[in-house]
């Protein structure tokens, strides 16, 4: 609850002088995966459309940060469920963004194909390895999960291909036998699993013990600061969302299932989508010391060439 | 290049005019040059990361080819395996195109049927077949290899099988006549003679296949390519590596077409195809 109030006064602090509203609609990008939950549950459930009053609701799926970012830096977009690696480099080239919560924890997992014959994240060597896309925050993190092995990208001059393939199509790109291993978001890891191929990294052995953000909340600083009220509203129903995920796994299990169902045509099981969930922290926190080794992380895979100075980037609020 | 003797009187004018020439073509890239400058650093039209400032991309460039740092030197590694792609696919598809445009020089039927489907794969745009060749041979080097040579066998083929068939009937009779027939008559005679037609459709395959290479390479961004450099630009919301990569696509392309244009200028001259003044 703390946390809730902690967001709602940070909204307010995001402009000095209350404007105008101008905003009708607001646009939300989000992805159709479970480390987005929140904005699953908050569209299922109509908590954002409730918390907006008047103003419309535009909600757009995007299946990987890049085209999100894209949408982002075109003003397409005034609010977004994003992985901190876009963000971050979006953050750097100077894109009018402010990082307002967070949403996700954890909740990506490093599937093998049954028969590629991996058993040890060493074994990937001279293997091929799927993540969403090139540069996005599991590419990041397979880098560096890769480096402490002693191991190294073919483009880097190792022996390990990495590709990227949509989450969604990489169940596809396993019963094919394009790829050998991947990097995944949940729900899928747990989707791969479920068709018996073999969990080699679970959520806290990937990186950080798993204490690091997958997804967070951005806003598009003149939008927010334009619309502080809509801003302020839509984060009190994001946190709604991420309370009611914390308090009933079960029913908001269902509200996913059917979200999921709709935007990928792909229905999950529900014990699967269980087991995913169990693998996924859901959290309105920012941990700015995982987001500042997440930046590093994106220098030392050379996506970029300083860390930005992210607490600029952040509401002064939400910093502990 | 050409080197100009000093028989020729038309000489000196004109290596005069070339020189003029290429003062306008730096003056043009100077121009624009400071419109770039002038819209991104001097008038800030747009933000820089949609549109950077040609100091951004010359620091990409400069990291890209000639940095020292544990990560630089990407665009040079790119440009390696890229070259040695296109290279390699494009070798494959001048062989193949040409047998199969010899053969379809000497085959009516065959000229009429593939000769035709030909003409409508070539109408397809390359990227149109990554997909398919993903699928096929898996998202590896090998389907960029299939795209390449798809796109550059065709006009070699359509060129060589043209070539054969423009060849003046009075040479093809002469060739008779002295004795040449069949493989003899085509490769003594027809071929020889075909040459300055075959040299543009090796041009246009160079260019078909060099296109192809980096769709491919965007699409199957698996290891270090141009292709791979634009897609991580993009990703990475770093549009001054995007920009640096396909001036690099563009210089790279244009300089090996300026290469095959001047060996086809040099040889239509030799054939006495091109009137000097």
């Amino acid at each position: 609850m703390t946390r809730t109030l902690t967001i709602l006064t940070a909204a307010a602090l995001l402009t000095p002088t209350a404007q105008a509203q101008n905003a009708t609609t607001v646009r939300l990008g989000f992805f159709p995966n479970l480390t987005h939950a929140p904005a699953l549950v908050g569209l299922e459930k109509g908590y954002f459309q409730k918390a907006l009053g008047s103003a419309k609701l535009d909600s757009r799926e995007f299946v990987s940060g890049t085209t999100l970012m894209e949408a982002f830096a075109a003003g397409q977009i005034d609010i977004a469920y994003v992985g901190p690696g876009p963000a971050i480099n979006g953050a750097a080239r100077g894109m009018p963004l402010q990082i307002v919560a967070g949403a996700s924890e954890a909740g990506a997992v490093l599937i093998a194909r049954k028969d590629s014959g991996i058993r040890t994240y060493k074994d990937l060597a001279g293997k091929r390895v799927a993540v969403p896309s090139l540069g996005n925050t599991q590419d990041i993190s397979l880098r560096h999960l890769l480096k402490e092995q002693g191991l190294k990208a073919q483009a880097d001059g190792g022996n390990v291909t990495v590709t990227p393939v949509a989450p969604a199509d990489v169940i596809a790109a396993f019963a094919a036998g394009r790829v050998d291993a991947t990097l995944v978001p949940e729900p899928w890891g747990a989707v791969l699993e479920a068709q018996g191929h073999r969990l080699i990294g679970n959520e806290k052995t990937v990186w950080r013990g798993g204490q690091y953000p997958t997804t967070i909340v951005i806003v598009n600083t003149k939008f927010a600061q334009a619309n502080p009220a809509l801003v302020t509203a839509f984060l009190k129903a994001h946190a709604d969302a991420v309370a009611y995920l914390n308090k009933s796994p079960a029913a908001a299990r269902t509200v996913v299932n059917n979200e999921l169902e709709k935007l990928t045509g792909q229905k999950v099981d529900l014990r699967v989508l269980q087991r995913a969930m169990v693998r996924t922290r859901f959290t309105t926190r920012v941990d700015l010391d995982a987001l500042n080794d997440y930046a590093a992380l994106n220098v030392e895979a050379g996506y970029a060439r300083n860390v930005p100075d992210l607490k600029a980037f952040l509401l002064p609020s939400l910093l502990k | 290049m050409t080197t100009v003797s000093p028989a020729n009187p038309a000489a000196a004018p004109r290596r005069a005019s070339r020189w003029r020439m290429l003062l306008w073509q730096l003056l043009g890239l100077l121009l624009l040059l400071a419109l770039w400058w002038l819209v991104t650093d001097v008038l800030r039209l747009y933000p820089p990361y949609v549109f950077p400032s040609p100091r951004a991309v010359w620091t990409e460039i400069s990291y890209g080819l000639w940095g020292t740092g544990p990560q630089d030197g990407k665009l040079l590694a790119a440009i390696g395996n890229s070259l040695r792609r296109v290279l390699v696919g494009y070798a494959i598809a001048v062989l193949l195109g040409g047998l199969v445009g010899l053969l379809m020089g000497a085959w009516r039927l065959l000229r009429e049927t593939v000769g035709a489907y030909l003409t409508g794969i070539q109408s397809v745009p390359s990227i149109a077949f990554v997909p398919f060749a993903i699928l096929f041979f898996g998202l590896n080097e090998r389907a960029v290899l299939f795209v390449v040579i798809l796109e550059g066998f065709i006009p070699v083929a359509l060129a060589v099988s043209g070539a054969l068939m423009n060849v003046p009937p009075a040479l093809r009779i002469a060739g008779r006549t002295l004795g040449a027939s069949g493989l003899g008559l085509t490769t003594g005679v027809l071929l020889p003679s075909a040459v300055p037609s075959i040299l543009t459709g090796l041009r246009t395959a160079w260019s078909f296949a060099w296109r192809a290479l980096v769709g491919g390479e965007l699409l199957v961004s698996a290891s270090a390519s141009l292709g791979a450099q634009l897609e991580i630009g993009r990703n990475t919301a770093n549009m001054a590596l995007v920009i640096a990569t396909i001036l690099i696509i563009g210089i790279i392309g244009g300089l090996f077409d300026s290469l095959l244009r001047a060996l086809e200028a040099r040889v239509r001259r030799d054939y006495g195809l091109e009137v000097t003044q």
